[in-house]
């Protein structure tokens, strides 16, 4: 019980202090306390730029990760399998995909794109989970098949925007973050979107420890097992679309901090979806603040960083992965 | 609980079970015997509606069992699976409160009465001093206790497992077993089980049901089915059956 605690209080602490020197660090500098008068008084002309242009990134990447983290830990719950993760089995990228067709083809409908990259991600989640699914998962199976989905979105992704290279949405990237072009409402779509889904997300917590139980257990105590899945399924899918739709790719993150998550404050979802939204919103700001800085004046997209942490990460996990659920 | 003229088979061609007819009675011990593949784990997978028959039916209180709402059936029937999983870092006391989900909903929290029938169902398991304790952390025997009270903390009249004493060192499989006895005894639960060892079958079910290839070969009370020429028949091995004034009737296997 302790250490849950020391885990909460260590990450809410290091998320408000990450978020206040992300504000503060970058091409323009103000100290904490310029910031907080500019934010509130409204007078200081560098608080006004790192209000337009910095603080709209950052609140993306706040929801983005807590929405990415959090879908993780729903996906890995629905196919019981802690590698499960949106990026690797293809939802991110089918998600990207048809908001790429969005943003390309019909852009007056930009703040329903997470709407529409949702039944993207829903197709890429079916497809995974057709496959794979044969009297139960089989994680290596899962992964390879959500390897070849993941192909075939980010193949069709390419297509499109090498097809459109001439036209304005060039910049439209399918593999990368795109944290640097946002913009306030991006904000408000990010914030809608994400904030029902994790409020959803953390109402169903219940549900997500009962498929921690065998589905004939499940079965045999009353439970609607493929009710539960199925709507656990549309509001992972649903938070992982909308954080790539607004914020672009980022691999591994919900499988890297569902992963601490365990650790730390154990396998009740009731602590592990509040700890992985926090945690996640965490490492994105960090990802973000270190590639506007690190080699400033050239930025690295977050989405880069995330995949160097993230890819050794994964051979870890899969070096592990029957160690972790079950007994 | 009444089996009628029950045929099941999964996907494939093969029929697991043929025209199977049997009485389950109420407040006794039945038992399942058979080789393996001759359908007993099948039979108990359809009379607790993991699997729909094809033809026939399960009759539970005049109803079939198909025609239950889930809940409603999982206040009537309690199941132990052979093979379990659970979040390793579960507590004793957590898992057991599943069996409280038949009755809850999201409106009603836990009542005293959910409090009341996991207590009751950690300590007729002697779970009671390990509630606190993480399921990783037990021994088989143990965890399989933890399944029983599970089952037990759904407060149904019926209880199913499905070879409860597999994979249990011997101290733990008549322990299993003598915590069945009680329950039945002292708890009027009807039981249906299905075992391995013969010796074990006789010695602790009121009931038995010998099955092979899907079908029943023969049903009653041990001490008037158990013959040389049903085992010969069931299992193709030969047995003296021994009626010791101690222990009461036995079998020992002789040979093929």
């Amino acid at each position: 019980m302790y250490k849950k605690m020391i885990s909460f209080i260590a990450v809410i602490t290091l998320l408000i202090g990450a978020t206040i020197y992300s504000m503060i660090t970058g091409s323009i500098e103000v100290t904490a306390g310029e910031l907080i008068a500019g934010l509130f008084g409204g007078m200081n002309e560098n608080v006004e730029i790192i209000k337009d242009l910095r603080l709209p990134r950052i609140i993306i990447s706040l929801f983005a990760g807590a929405a990415l983290a959090v879908s993780g830990v729903l996906l890995q719950a629905v196919l019981r399998n802690p590698l499960a993760e949106p990026g690797i089995i293809g939802v991110s990228s089918g998600a990207g995909f048809v908001s790429i067709i969005m943003i390309t083809f019909f852009p007056a409908l930009y703040f329903y794109t997470p709407l529409f990259s949702f039944i993207g991600g829903m197709i890429a989640f079916l497809l995974v989970y057709m496959f794979s699914w044969k009297s139960g998962l089989n994680p290596l199976r899962m992964i390879l098949i959500g390897v070849a989905v993941n192909a075939l979105f980010t193949g069709l992704s390419e297509f499109l925007s090498s097809q459109n290279a001439s036209s304005m949405m060039s910049g439209v990237s399918v593999t990368s973050s795109t944290l640097t072009m946002t913009t306030w409402s991006d904000v408000e779509i990010i914030a809608l979107y994400g904030s029902i889904g994790l409020i959803i997300a953390f109402l169903v917590y219940a549900w997500c420890n009962h498929l921690g139980l065998k589905d004939k257990t499940l079965k045999n105590l009353g439970f609607n097992v493929n009710r539960a899945r199925f709507i656990i399924s549309v509001i992972a899918v649903l938070l992982a679309s909308t954080a790539t739709a607004i914020a672009g790719m980022f691999a591994f993150i919900g499988l890297l901090i569902p992963h601490i998550g365990r650790t730390l404050v154990g396998n009740d979802h009731k602590l592990l979806i509040p700890f992985s939204a926090l945690a996640g919103a965490l490492l994105i700001v960090v990802a973000d603040t270190l590639g506007r800085t690190i080699a400033d004046p050239i930025e690295i997209p977050a989405s880069i960083i995330m995949a160097i942490i993230g890819g050794p990460f994964l051979i870890f996990m899969l070096r592990k992965s029957d160690r972790i659920y079950g007994n | 609980m009444e089996i009628r003229d029950v045929t099941f088979s999964y996907s494939d061609k093969v029929k697991r079970l043929h025209h199977v007819e049997a009485e389950i009675k109420e407040g006794q011990i039945t038992t399942i015997i058979g080789p393996n593949g001759s359908g007993k784990s099948t039979l108990l997978s359809v009379l607790t509606n993991n699997n729909q028959p094809q033809e026939g039916q399960v009759i539970l209180d005049g109803k079939a069992i198909n025609q239950y709402k889930p809940k409603e059936l999982a206040k009537r029937l309690g199941v132990v699976h052979q093979q379990n999983t659970a979040p390793s870092d579960m507590t004793v006391e957590r898992l057991v409160h599943y069996g409280r989900l038949p009755y809850q909903n999201p409106f009603s929290p836990k009542n005293d009465k959910d409090e009341a029938m996991v207590k009751w169902a950690l300590k007729s398991t002697g779970l009671y001093e390990k509630r606190n304790e993480t399921i990783d952390t037990l021994s088989g025997g143990q965890q399989q206790r933890v399944w029983i009270a599970m089952a037990l903390a759904q407060d149904t009249p019926y209880l199913f497992l499905d070879e409860p004493t597999s994979n249990l060192d011997i101290y733990y499989q008549y322990e299993i077993l003598e915590l069945v006895k009680r329950l039945c005894n002292e708890h009027g639960l009807t039981i249906v089980m299905v075992l391995h060892d013969i010796n074990q079958a006789i010695q602790y079910s009121h009931q038995l049901i010998a099955m092979k290839r899907g079908h029943i070969i023969a049903k009653g009370n041990p001490k008037e089915i158990v013959t040389n020429q049903l085992m010969k028949e069931v299992y193709g091995i030969n047995i003296m059956v021994k009626n010791d004034e101690n222990v009461g009737l036995y079998i020992l296997p002789l040979g093929i």
